[in-house]
């Protein structure tokens, strides 16, 4: 059984962005929010209410089943894995996703994808979200 | 290298230009350091309501790239003060100024039209907005957010009606609760027919030096997020001051009448924390969160059960300056005044220390029914402040529109000026501790407690007792060391993270090399001794920044305040001032 990226304690969040800044950095080797596999989303006149938008790692994944060119195919144990010299630019993934979690890359058109490697859990400081064992088909 | 660029907008064209600002960078570091060499070099007789006006906006190499540094600087000529105009906000203006690949925007001009402003990356764009006009500064988030789908995460900034009617003490908000708060920044935007910004875009840095910048970044976030360094911003917040400061005849009350509030522990930060604290929230990139959501439940129509809630912002100043300065001693009434004030886009503080100038006048029979058209103003009344507010916003008389400007033009229009709580006509924020708090206020470049902490020092002094010499000087030290912090842009209440060392290893984490301790210190002396050049320029003079009649007569924490001892130490600071101020280039 894998570990996946869990909101485990939505209502704690304090929309700091720290966890995408941490996924930027250790993925991107950029300083910004917009290089981040996962994002949270605020509303206005509602100050306080943010909605986490991880990948969940999905055992059919919509993304993946969207991708006309195979670049985007399912992992082991939950989530995608990414083939960027396969990658078409097409934006098909991003759209399939229902939750929106997965995020685009505006600069090189790609998506980003999420590596459930856990280092944004590491910058949360309110334990909002959390690797969780999660069962997946192998 | 990190570049740094600047992006000018002409509200009166419509047109945008970019401009690499590197070496300003170099010279001035950033946020405080850079906005003040810009506004220096412009014409200190100009109108602050002037199309040509600049209003500065300006982060530091720091903001968005370590965690804590939040903050943007504005500078412009404060219509309140009629000299140097400078306030800080947080939010995520910080973050998304970043995105948009500028480090400072500068807007000049007026629009043709009521109109709002979008930059999205190198793209600015003047939109004609009418129908915002008159919107409160809540409303007007709801509709540009929805207005504006970016891309990129965005922040929004705007005025409410406040600004709109050019009043010197209206604010200017960002995003969730986080202001441009002091001196006027509000009414400077509504000359320029400008509701509003939201910008955005999807410039980053590169991280050049791996192994400098990642373990420097974890260092940063374990002291914010796992020392006690940052604790009490995240618990109660800055409203845990309330209580003792009140036991130690700290904490203004019913118009710096006296440092003891009867009521403190009824308006206390546990008092919020228990009865309304929904949640604690951030702005972009701090871990901290010490952004307190109140939530108040109000029953409209009981007979059918009919419930509102609103969400409120509170701290400490909102506390004083609705709470104990106006002798209130609900939170429910300190919050209902609070929520009137945030939709209109007033800066609380002054509107709070305003209002306590004329409840104690109409005391003092220096205003009467007349003036407020049968209003009967008493401390402690939040019912009647709400009116009072109301008419404000309706315009209701004469003595009601100069309410909204400020203490300082009521008491030299009705009288009163003994007790108008304001130095160099900005309205004192919450703490009356003794020599010091006055001296910081009267001292400081923005006349904010935030230019030096005065009041720190005069806590410090009961504890350990130092000659006033030394003091004055700790004062003046600690106000030219804040312009290396607010060059940066880093968040005041992070100043005990980022000491000296962690500054200039966070610099040369980011290859910003060269800077050294005498480097930044001469930075810091000159952007200091700079603004004041230019405050002198537009007319202020240090002696006429005296200290209100009334707090000569009142006990602080540090006893009762002589005058010729504040008037003596005015002059030494002064004399350092003007010793730099000779020493500028």
């Amino acid at each position: 059984m894998a570990k996946l990226l869990r909101v485990v304690n939505r209502e704690q969040c304090i929309g700091c962005y720290s966890c995408m800044y941490a996924c930027s950095r250790t993925w991107a080797k950029a300083i910004t929010v917009e290089k981040a596999a996962l994002r949270i989303r605020n509303y206005a006149g509602v100050e306080g209410a943010f909605s986490i938008r991880p990948c969940v790692g999905c055992d059919e994944p919509d993304c993946a089943a969207a991708c006309p060119t195979g670049a985007l195919t399912r992992r082991k144990f939950g989530g995608v894995q990414f083939k960027a010299e396969t990658c078409n630019h097409c934006g098909a993934c991003v759209q399939a996703c229902a939750s929106k979690a997965l995020q685009w890359d505006v600069e090189k058109r790609i998506p980003l994808v999420c590596h459930h490697c856990g280092v944004c859990t590491q910058f949360c400081p309110r334990d909002v979200i959390a690797m969780v064992e999660i069962p997946r088909e192998a | 290298m990190p570049r740094f660029r600047m992006m000018d907008v002409d509200l009166t064209t419509g047109t945008s230009k970019i401009t690499d600002v590197t070496d300003r960078f170099e010279t001035w570091l950033g946020g405080t350091g850079v906005a003040t060499s810009l506004l220096a070099e412009t014409d200190p007789g100009i109108d602050p309501f002037a199309p040509e006006a600049p209003i500065i906006f300006a982060i530091g190499p720091f903001n968005a790239v370590y965690p804590v540094c939040t903050k943007t600087v504005a500078m412009f000529k404060s219509p309140l003060t009629g000299n140097l105009g400078e306030s800080h906000a947080g939010g995520r203006l910080a973050m998304a100024m970043f995105g948009a690949g500028i480090h400072v925007l500068r807007i000049t001009g007026r629009a043709p039209a009521f109109s709002y402003l979008t930059i999205n990356d190198d793209k600015a764009v003047v939109k004609q907005g009418n129908s915002l006009r008159g919107t409160s500064a809540l409303a007007a988030e709801r509709i540009l957010r929805d207005r504006e789908d970016t891309t990129h995460k965005k922040s929004i900034v705007r005025i409410g009606p406040a600004g709109e009617r050019l009043s010197p003490i209206a604010e200017v908000t960002v995003d969730s609760s986080r202001h441009f708060g002091r001196m006027g920044l509000g009414a400077v935007m509504g000359s320029k027919n400008l509701k509003g910004f939201v910008i955005s875009g999807g410039s980053y840095w590169p991280i050049e030096n791996l192994a400098a910048y990642t373990p420097f970044y974890k260092k940063l976030y374990d002291t914010v997020v796992k020392s006690t360094a940052m604790q009490k911003y995240h618990d109660l917040g800055t409203a845990m001051n309330v209580v003792p400061l009140s036991r130690i005849n700290g904490l203004p009350t019913r118009n710096f009448s006296q440092g003891f509030f009867e009521g403190a522990a009824d308006i206390s930060g546990e008092k919020f924390a228990e009865k309304h604290l929904s949640q604690q929230i951030a702005c972009a990139h701090c871990q901290v969160g010490c952004i307190h959501m109140a939530s108040l439940r109000e029953l409209f129509d009981p007979e059918h059960y009919q419930y509102k809630s609103f969400k409120v912002s509170y701290d400490h100043e909102l506390v004083y300056a609705l709470g104990s300065n106006l002798s209130i001693q609900s939170t429910e009434e300190v919050l209902r005044l609070l929520i009137v004030i945030e939709k209109q886009g007033w800066d609380a503080i002054s509107i709070g220390v305003t209002l306590a100038w004329a409840v104690d006048s109409f005391q003092k029979g220096i205003i009467g029914q007349k003036e407020t058209d049968n209003l009967i103003l008493n401390f402690g009344d939040g019912a009647t402040y709400e009116k009072v507010l109301n008419r404000i916003i309706a315009g209701h008389n004469e003595f009601y529109r100069d309410l909204e400007r400020g203490s300082d033009f009521c008491a030299r229009k009705y009288g009163g000026l003994d007790r108008s709580i304001a130095f160099g006509k900005v309205e004192a924020a919450g703490y009356m501790t003794g020599t010091y708090a006055f001296l910081g206020y009267a001292t400081g470049v923005r006349h904010s407690h935030l230019d030096a902490a005065g009041y720190s020092i005069d806590q410090k002094g009961l504890a350990k007792p130092k000659s006033d010499e030394e003091q004055t000087k700790e004062l003046y030290q600690e106000a030219v060391w804040r312009h290396v912090l607010n060059s940066l842009v880093i968040c005041l209440f992070a100043r005990n993270v980022y000491t000296k060392e962690i500054i200039l290893e966070g610099l040369n984490a980011l290859n910003l090399t060269g800077w050294t301790e005498e480097r930044l210190m001469t930075m810091a002396r000159r952007a200091h001794a700079l603004k004041f050049r230019y405050k002198m320029a537009c007319g202020f003079r240090f002696e006429d920044v005296g200290l209100p009649e009334k707090l000569t007569r009142v006990m602080t924490s540090a006893g009762v305040v002589a005058g010729d001892r504040y008037r003596a130490q005015m002059q030494a600071f002064r004399a350092m001032v003007e010793a730099d101020i000779r020493a500028l280039p």
